[in-house]
């Protein structure tokens, strides 16, 4: 590869690309995670400014623990790096106008008032410029298939989880004759539950990274037990917490069942950035990571994990891009969606998370805000919402027609383009 | 930057049918400052407060177009839509009825005696808590469908009892007056004119009982 103003062109694509993925994961951080914590300070559960703190963290140990699958599929599960073995320079600037592509249709969209996802983006720019470079045929299509369809699939799993927790709910605790009662003998197991789901997702087959690696049944081992304590845990909490001049859980009846369920919301707050890092982060990581091995060895060496600093790194970028952009987006969702209570935030979280974090194992890259809108329809079908506009479902199967082809276009007009100046 | 999760989030029809019930509460207090006035003889107040009531008419009138003009299809309430609509109609029909009836009496200036007109202005304050109940259960519903908990059903279901209770009185309240008049009064326009009158007040409690008939297969599990 040539030489531009006297720096070799990989080692500028590699300084470029990092700025452009510090963009994306701004963005993603600005947008994405802004408004899956809105949920939690629309009903009230946390405040902008801890909202921010605790995606901020959680959002790094999601990426940092659970984020390898999907980085790992946007960087060579959508195409086989293998192919371009001979001509490592093709994938470098095939990676870096993937994320230039997507950098770009989401800035546009961004201005235009688009709702768009920058997961589909960057799967779209991938694709993209695949097919000019290893051929039509021997992109994923597979493996893009199994994608998109997940598209599909996810908001409809997390609407039905979120749908079935509130309809249980429901009728355990809100129809119940004693709902506080209820509400606090329930919260212990819904919390033992999100830290079973959890820990199940990072230990299993996913700490290549510490060098540990536990088959099924040993991260049920390890899972059960971690659970259990953390249900008995918060069982003990939540008694001390609700003693009968407790300033923590006040007022009626009905406002202390919303105040043991903000404590949960916290907790789901905190799986859902937990998710988010896990799934979204790949967004701006995937392609960067695969630029840096490449720039680094001078090869398609695939085989190596992404370093973790690089998932840690990612998730940081997106908490800051929270931190800097995302308070006003919060604020103003948490102003609109004063319909949500804790209750409500609590189930169409969980369900939203919960299939955040399967697909992130799966390695399916998908929309998080896109389950977390299938989340809120579903415990609206169970009469748990206010009124809900889902007129947004035409929406969003209009922004997946519109991002795919756009950015499969404009990834191969820049991979065109770079080729042909610096190859 | 809009998003679709944003997009979702649809206003709340709720704080609309709770200014809707205001406006009711409003005109309520003035049909019984109008009744007074008129029974009284002060015929020109009487007017000017008629005037007001249809002021306050139109205006809610605005109100529910507001409510029907944004609720396009492909919205999602906790509620079944038809019986949303409905119950916004019968609320509404209330005001109509409060309005009618005062435009029936501006038709014709007419004492009638002493009994009567006593008879006539208790008649009108049963019907007052009727309409000033609405206000309170639009807002106790709008919190259960919030909230949900059962406890505010149980209160919402208490009211609607109240309210049909209201209504069974005045119904009662309507057939002794029709007795009454068809017995005490001897002019055959007077008689048209009081009965078609006490009709009219008596369909007040009607409709607001109608509405809380609504409200309860709203709130039905």
């Amino acid at each position: 590869m040539s030489e531009l103003f006297g720096i070799s062109a990989d080692i500028l694509i590699f300084g470029v690309a990092t700025l452009l993925a510090c963009y994306m994961a701004a963005n993603i951080g600005a947008n994405d995670l802004a408004n899956a914590m809105g949920t939690s300070v629309g009903s009230g559960a946390l405040t902008v400014k801890q909202a921010v703190i605790v995606s901020f963290f959680l959002e790094l140990l999601g990426a940092s623990l659970a984020g390898g699958h999907v980085t790992n599929t946007i960087r060579k599960g959508l195409i086989d790096p293998a192919l371009l073995s001979n001509s490592p320079e093709l994938l470098l600037i095939g990676m870096f106008s993937a994320l230039l592509a997507a950098g770009i249709w989401v800035h546009t969209a961004t201005l235009l008032g688009l709702p768009v996802s920058t997961t589909h983006s960057i799967v779209g720019a991938v694709v993209g410029f695949g097919i000019l470079a290893v051929g039509f045929l021997n992109v994923s299509w597979k493996m893009v298939f199994t994608v998109a369809l997940s598209w599909v699939v996810s908001p409809i799993a997390g609407a039905i989880i979120s749908g079935a927790i509130f309809y249980f709910l429901d009728n355990k605790v809100l129809r119940s004759k004693n709902p506080y009662g209820s509400a606090k003998g329930m919260a212990p197991y819904l919390l033992g539950m999100v830290v079973f789901v959890i820990v199940l997702s990072v230990i299993y087959k996913g700490l290549k990274n510490l060098n540990l690696n536990f088959d099924f049944f040993g991260s049920l081992l390890i899972a059960l037990p971690v659970s259990l304590v953390a249900g008995f845990v918060g069982a003990a909490l939540l008694s001390r917490l609700g003693g009968p001049d407790c300033r923590w859980i006040k007022g009626d009846d009905s406002e202390k069942v919303e105040c043991v369920f903000a404590y949960l919301q916290i907790m789901t707050a905190c799986y859902v950035a937990f998710a988010h890092g896990a799934n979204d982060v790949a967004n701006a990581v995937g392609p960067l990571a695969a630029i840096f091995s490449i720039a680094q060895t001078k090869s398609v060496v695939m085989q190596v994990e992404v370093p973790i600093w690089m998932l840690a790194l990612g998730g940081s970028l997106v908490g800051l891009g929270l931190l800097i952009f995302g308070s006003r987006v919060m604020e103003t969702i948490g102003r609109k969606i004063t319909e949500i209570t804790p209750i409500r935030g609590f189930c169409a979280e969980f369900g939203a998370a919960t299939t955040v974090l399967l697909c992130s194992r799966l390695g399916l890259p998908i929309s998080t805000t896109h389950v977390l809108v299938g989340s809120v329809i579903g415990v609206g079908i169970m009469r748990g919402m206010g009124v809900l506009d889902l007129r947004v479902i035409k929406n969003i199967m209009y922004s997946w027609l519109v991002t795919l082809p756009f950015t499969i276009l404009l990834s191969m007009i820049i991979y065109r383009l770079l080729v042909w100046a610096l190859v | 930057m809009r998003t679709s999760f944003m997009n979702l989030f649809y206003k709340s029809p709720f704080e609309n049918l709770i200014k809707h019930a205001e406006k009711i509460v409003d005109a309520s207090r003035m049909f019984k400052e109008a009744v007074d006035l008129y029974l009284e003889r002060k015929y020109e107040l009487f007017e000017t407060i008629t005037d007001q009531v249809a002021r306050v008419e139109s205006e809610a009138d605005a109100i529910k177009r507001n409510i029907r003009g944004h609720m396009p299809r492909g919205v999602l309430m906790p509620v079944d839509k038809f019986q949303f609509f409905m119950y916004l109609r019968e609320q509404d029909s209330v005001l109509d009825r409060v309005e009618e009836a005062l435009y029936w009496l501006s038709n014709r200036h007419q004492a009638f005696d002493s009994e009567i007109n006593e008879d006539l202005k208790f008649f009108v304050s049963t019907t007052l808590p009727a309409m000033e109940k609405l206000k309170n259960l639009v807002e106790m519903a709008s919190g259960f469908f919030r909230r949900g908990s059962e406890e505010e059903r149980e209160a919402i279901k208490s009211m609607i009892r109240d309210v049909r209770q209201l209504e069974h009185e005045a119904d009662h309240l309507e057939r002794e007056l029709k007795r009454k008049i068809f017995n005490r009064v001897t002019d055959a326009i007077q008689v048209y004119y009081l009965i078609r009158l006490v009709e009219i007040i008596g369909s007040i409690a009607d409709h607001a009982q109608n509405a809380t008939d609504m409200m309860r297969a709203m709130i039905s599990r």
